[in-house]
């Protein structure tokens, strides 16, 4: 239990902006790797994390301080996050074809990756490899991916933020690594390099 | 053990939990099974790749942006704050909150003109000013709240003007006491006074 944080909440709640600042030090780049890894769109991941900050503030009278602040911030980040993916779904499938007539699908709209923080420095095919295949992972598996690997959380703390049965964390643990060694044994990243002796 | 089992506890073993008897089964299978053993290696070494995602760069302006988004600070309760700086008090208020909890949300929500006497053909209506003209006569108390009150006339009784104006002309005269109340705290003595007195009777 992390009484600062903890106090923090507290004294952001009755009002004082400095500490709700304090807070936003603490947690906007861990809530931004998040978002950044779900929408892969700095822009969306931007406005995720500004949205979130500004749901923790509106309820923070809600804010149960037995609890962690760190779940409670994650379940608030990682749900408007799951909220963005599934209506992006919505909005591409209705119109997956644009009514230009030049049969430009969405696909011609996703964000260029160009501009990508990590295009900024020079980045190993691998690790462009690995953020490709956690794009295309389901959302449900991504998640737990993300919060699992980049975040490192156990299953227990993953179960807590997505206030899911620790034994479906779990099972989508080992779904979303199954999918992920797939995907990259496609791209022969983690493929037999050396035949295995015994 | 076979293949199909030997799966399971290798994601066991990969997320930490695998037990001391399994532990040893899967071993003993994975030295035995060259299939199993390179899926196992391809699994620690993608969760070893994902893990060396690095962390992404926030924008220098990001805090500056999160905290100019926010709402803007509610302006103090003026009463909460009387209660906290005289706290002996508050017990009062509180009793006098929990009496009057039906006329406090009356305080809060209604935002009409009330007006209240058990003599009112007397008095005109217009718009939210209310008048008692000259040469008429309003017998016993008349209480307005959320209005103009101008008196020209006679009024027997108190004359109470709740969050309002009161335009008394030279030509008014008022038997009773004359009351203004303009807050929601004012507004609790108010009532309870007229509470207390209640009992006193
Ligand atoms: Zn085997």
């Amino acid at each position: 239990m992390n009484f600062v944080e903890a106090r923090l909440a507290k004294l952001a709640r009755n009002g004082d902006r400095n500490a709700f600042a304090e807070l936003v030090e603490l947690y906007k780049d861990k809530i931004f790797h998040l978002a950044y890894r779900m929408l892969n769109n700095k822009q969306e991941a931007e406005d995720a994390v500004q949205e979130t900050f500004l749901r923790v503030y509106t309820n923070l009278h809600r804010y149960d301080e037995n609890q962690k602040f760190s779940t409670w911030i994650f379940r608030i980040g990682t749900n408007l996050c799951i909220d963005k993916l599934r209506r992006r779904k919505n909005t591409y499938s209705l119109d997956a074809e644009m009514p230009d007539g030049e049969g430009n699908d969405y696909y011609a709209m996703l964000p260029s990756h160009e501009d990508t923080p990590e295009k900024q420095v020079i980045v190993s095919e691998t690790q462009e490899q690995i953020r490709q295949a956690i794009e295309t992972l389901p959302e449900k598996y991504k998640s737990v991916v993300i919060l699992r690997y980049l975040h490192d959380m156990s299953l227990q703390e993953i179960s807590d933020v997505l206030d899911m049965p620790v034994t479906t964390i779990k099972t989508r643990v080992h779904r979303g690594r199954e999918y992920l060694r797939k995907r990259l044994e496609q791209e022969d990243q983690v493929g037999y390099t050396n035949p295995v002796h015994m | 053990m076979n293949c199909k089992e030997a799966l399971p506890l290798i994601h066991e073993y990969l997320d930490g939990d695998l037990q001391g008897s399994d532990s040893q089964r899967l071993k003993e299978h994975l030295i035995s099974c060259q299939a199993c053993h390179a899926l196992f290696r391809q699994l620690e070494k993608t969760d070893a790749m994902v893990r060396m995602l690095p962390p992404v760069r926030v924008s220098e302006t990001l805090t500056a942006q999160i905290m100019s988004g926010l709402p803007p600070v509610k302006k103090r309760n003026s009463w909460m704050d009387f209660i906290r700086k005289h706290p002996a008090v508050s017990v009062a208020v509180v009793f006098a909150t929990v009496m009057f909890g039906s006329f406090m949300s009356m305080w809060n929500d209604d935002t009409n003109l009330m007006v209240k006497g058990s003599n009112l053909q007397d008095v005109v209506i217009e718009g939210n000013t209310v008048t008692v003209p000259q040469g008429h006569t309003v017998k016993g108390d008349l209480v307005v709240q959320r209005g103009k009150l101008k008196v020209e006339g006679e009024v027997t009784g108190n004359l109470i003007v709740i969050d309002g104006s009161l335009n008394l002309a030279s030509t008014a005269h008022i038997s009773g006491h004359v009351t203004q109340v303009d807050e929601a705290l004012g507004w609790v003595w108010y009532k309870l006074g007229e509470f207390v007195g209640m009992l006193s009777h």
